[in-house]
């Protein structure tokens, strides 16, 4: 294989923190396609989720989700890649991946089973091409290339499944924390050993809960990839235009068989780690305030009302919209219906599996033991 | 109508938070997710937000309090029924709650006691609707709940392998189990061993529950398996031998307990210290005398008068006289104890153990004996605690009542001196030129030679055995 040049250690930007374009050589004809409607669609999308985030952060609150885990400031670089993806483009997701799972379509009752812990994936993956949540740092991305190689398989022998596309790629979400698992390194050396269309997309939000991005690596991560054999790009994850634009050219090649690629958006989570976090007690405030004046939904706008291809009355429907979907998250959150506990044990294999079947009959032992209690409380 | 929004878990499984701050006061207008104060909690500040609209009627906890998870926090009355509550019924909402008998008593209160009770249906009401997972919601107190009965054990481990006897796939702590297991319930037994030791001992046909383990915390090792094997291959090849005794060829005996300390004391003692041994035979007929004496003294009733009673306050009157000899050596320094911490070695079904008489030149004759006594039959009884054994600073180990006469002791750790006593034996002995029978006892002991020479260790001996000779000394 010929060499892999380092990725250039700046992030491509488009959209400069004030809101100004720069053309770039590589990447501006990327989003020439992309009409009012759709840079509008952007706008919505990165409004809504983030509306959707802070009302699910209050929830949480409430006590009536067991957790969230906050996306604020993640939502340029999350909508940029998803949009640039083919609907058929199976994606693979941290638990993050909020503003990528409403893009999608996935509803908001569907999306806090997990967070309310009343289903382990409140969705069918199949239906969205968004496979579940997954809590485990980095096993999601050895899915993805299993998938990729059913993939590559099916095309071999010519047994794609009916709806299904000879030019589908898979995007493996993951951190900068767990780019340190060794899972995602063996996913990398078995993506490229077989050539398989698998797109790394690390949201390197610069912190895997107190662990600094300095700590999980000394050099960018998009350098990685080099020692792979596959091409890496830094670009400006709170740059929705370039994200777009990068994950649209990464694509491109790797539907005519280039093989995996890497990008890594470089973001800034705004937020906890998750509810359960308390940030203040591992980074500064002066840190937050730098990536506040990099907004992602700010900059953009300013762009686009320069552009005159947002007015204020648009601007105001969206936030509208937004308040919307928070009253329905809200609504649907309150109306969700607790599972009997029993149920979850139905779901962990598909044939009767002796221990599963042995802890279900403890927890219904167990269980049973707060009956008496339960009398004395109701009364 | 109003609402009560109780502390949530805001993070994961929090039990409790302190109020830092209120950010609303009673009276106030509410929108739903306006910040009504700042919490504290094990993990971090949070802002909670109120998951209600309404006015704010009461603040139920005041700031700098910490209350746990499931109490009531804030009341809001819902801002879609401002007419519903009358100023009366806002009064009988905020009362304390009365008791059921109470309430009956006093027949001008009923009206108030319904009132009551209809305003705790509609929040209840209002609550099903907005279930929490923990803390609001009508079973608020769930986090606190506490099972009345245990299931058993959870027996997750496939132990078909181990061939157990109908009955033994039992959650440990089942008579049967440990019955057929060598005292081992399936559940230690599994511990014993792991997967690829059990196939491998299955493999050779030998029964894992009958092997003891030589690896860390008795483990079963794949050499332990491999040793029994190849015993049990010499059995089988024809050269059948003779048995010492009736039981196993050989067998491993964990090394545990009283053992296990005593061998780890010694073995660092015998390692470290310098030993060096003397002995005296003595003449303790006087001594043999005396004790006659004692024994049908009334004062004496009860306690045991044995030549040890004698030897230990000899000890203590030679150790007066001959300070070194109750030292502690620590290289750069000895430390001179200027008490006595007798130690007494006592044989016990667990093994050797030597508790401490502290401060033993402190105690009457009597008293001597009395905790003399009381010491013996503790440690025969296994009722020596840790801390009656610390401490000791000279010891004493009566070889006689073994019916031995010479002895070289290991020295107790930390101490310098360890004294031996002998049987006493009717020996012809030459008194005055004539051969006269007496009573002879041997008197020795072992001495850290780091700290003591032989002159020293002579001297000390000699003034045990001058006691032991003519216990008159003592009141001298």
């Amino acid at each position: 294989m010929s060499g892999v040049e380092l990725a250039d250690p700046v992030p491509v930007q488009l959209l400069a923190e004030d809101g100004t374009f720069t053309e770039h050589p590589t990447f501006s004809r990327f989003i020439e396609g992309l009409d009012g409607e759709a840079l509008r669609g952007l706008y919505r999308h990165m409004v809504l989720e983030r509306r959707f985030d802070t009302e699910a952060t209050s929830l949480q609150r409430q006590g009536m989700l067991a957790l969230w885990v906050p996306a604020l400031g993640q939502e340029a670089a999350q909508t940029g890649a998803i949009a640039a993806l083919d609907s058929k483009d199976r994606v693979f997701p941290t638990y993050r991946e909020h503003a990528m799972a409403l893009y999608r379509g996935i509803k908001p009752e569907e999306l806090m089973g997990m967070f309310r812990a009343t289903r382990h994936t409140g969705w069918n993956p199949h239906t969205y091409n968004f496979n579940g949540y997954s809590v485990v740092l980095a096993s999601q991305v050895m899915h993805a290339v299993g998938w990729a190689m059913g993939i590559k398989q099916d095309v071999a022998t010519g047994a794609l499944k009916e709806g299904r596309a000879e030019n589908e790629i898979v995007l493996a979400c993951l951190g900068d924390g767990a780019t340190s698992q060794g899972d995602a390194h063996e996913s990398m050396v078995f993506a490229s050993s077989y050539g398989l269309p698998v797109l790394y997309f690390i949201q390197n939000n610069h912190w895997a809960i107190s662990v600094p991005q300095q700590t999980q690596s000394r050099t960018p991560l998009a350098h990685r990839a080099a020692g792979y054999g596959f091409e890496g790009i830094r670009v400006d994850g709170n740059d929705v235009l370039a994200t777009y634009a990068v994950t649209q050219y990464m694509a491109e090649q790797m539907r005519a068989g280039a093989g995996p690629k890497l990008v890594e958006a470089v973001t800034y989570r705004m937020g906890a780690h998750t509810t359960a976090d308390d940030p203040t007690k591992y980074r500064s405030q002066d840190e937050l305030e730098v990536w506040k004046r990099r907004d992602p939904i700010a900059r953009y706008r300013t762009w686009l009302e320069a552009q005159s291809v947002l007015d204020a009355e648009t601007a105001q429907e969206v936030d509208q919209e937004a308040a919307e979907l928070a009253k329905d998250l809200r609504t649907a959150v309150h109306s969700m219906e607790s599972v009997p506990l029993e149920r979850v044990f139905d779901t962990v294999y598909a044939e009767p599996h002796r221990q599963v079947e042995v802890e279900k009959a403890w927890l219904k032992d167990y269980e049973a033991g707060f009956a008496e209690e339960g009398r004395v409380a109701d009364q | 109508m109003s609402q009560t929004f109780n502390l949530p878990d805001v993070g994961e499984g929090l039990t409790e938070a302190e109020i830092v701050s209120w950010h609303v006061s009673t009276g106030d207008s509410v929108e739903v997710n306006d910040v009504i104060c700042e919490i504290e909690t094990a993990k971090s500040l949070v802002e909670l937000p109120v998951p209600f609209s309404g006015t704010v009627k009461e603040l139920m906890v005041r700031e700098g309090e910490t209350i746990e998870v499931g109490q009531p926090l804030i009341r809001i009355s819902a801002a879609d029924s401002g007419a519903e509550e009358s100023p009366s019924a806002t009064d009988l909402t905020t009362a304390e709650p009365q008791t059921g008998s109470a309430a009956a008593e006093s027949s001008n209160k009923a009206p108030a006691e319904d009132e009551q009770k209809s305003a705790g249906r509609a929040e209840n009401a209002d609550e099903e609707q907005n279930q929490a997972l923990v803390g609001s919601g009508p079973k608020a107190d769930a986090p606190k709940a506490r099972a009345r009965t245990r299931p058993a054990d959870l027996d997750l481990i496939d132990i078909s392998d181990l061939d157990l006897p109908p009955g033994s796939d039992q959650p440990a702590g089942r008579s049967v189990s440990r019955a057929g297991l060598g005292g081992r319930s399936a559940a230690e037994m599994v511990r014993a061993a792991t997967p690829p030791v059990r196939a491998l001992a299955k493999r050779f046909g030998l029964d894992v529950a009958q092997l003891v383990g030589t690896g860390p915390d008795g483990r079963i090792t794949r050499d332990d398996v491999e040793t029994q094997a190849h015993h049990a291959s010499d059995r089988v090849s024809g050269t059948e031998a003779v048995s010492l005794y009736e039981g196993p060829r050989e067998e491993q005996v964990r090394v545990r307990g009283v053992r296990k300390a005593t061998a780890l004391n010694v073995a660092a003692s015998a390692s470290e210290v310098p030993h060096v041994s003397v002995f005296k035979e003595v003449d303790v007929t006087r001594t043999m005398e005396l004790r006659s004496a004692l024994r049908s003294d009334p004062s004496y009733q009860n306690l045991n008068v044995s030549p040890m009673l004698f030897a230990a306050q000899a000890i203590i009157r030679a150790a007066r006289k001959n300070p070194q000899v109750n030292a502690t050596w620590h290289e750069s320094h000895y430390t001179l104890c200027n008490y006595v911490n007798l130690g007494i070695a006592a044989a016990t079904p667990r093994g050797l153990v030597v508790p401490v008489i502290h401060d033993a030149h402190a105690y009457t004759p009597q008293g001597l004996a009395a905790a003399i006594t009381a010491l013996t039959s503790d440690a025969r009884e296994g009722k020596t605690t840790p801390a009656q054994m610390q401490g000791g600073t000279i010891s004493i180990t009566n070889i006689g009542s073994l019916g031995l006469d010479f002895g070289t002791p290991i020295l107790p750790p930390g101490q310098a001196s360890i004294v031996v006593l002998g049987a006493v034996r009717t020996k012809p002995w030459i008194v005055e030129g004539q051969v006269v029978p007496r009573q002879i006892m041997t008197v020795g002991g072992s001495f850290d030679h780091r700290l003591i020479d032989g002159d020293l260790a002579g001297a000390f001996i000699s003034d045990v055995a001058s006691v032991m000779e003519e216990p008159g000394l003592l009141i001298t």
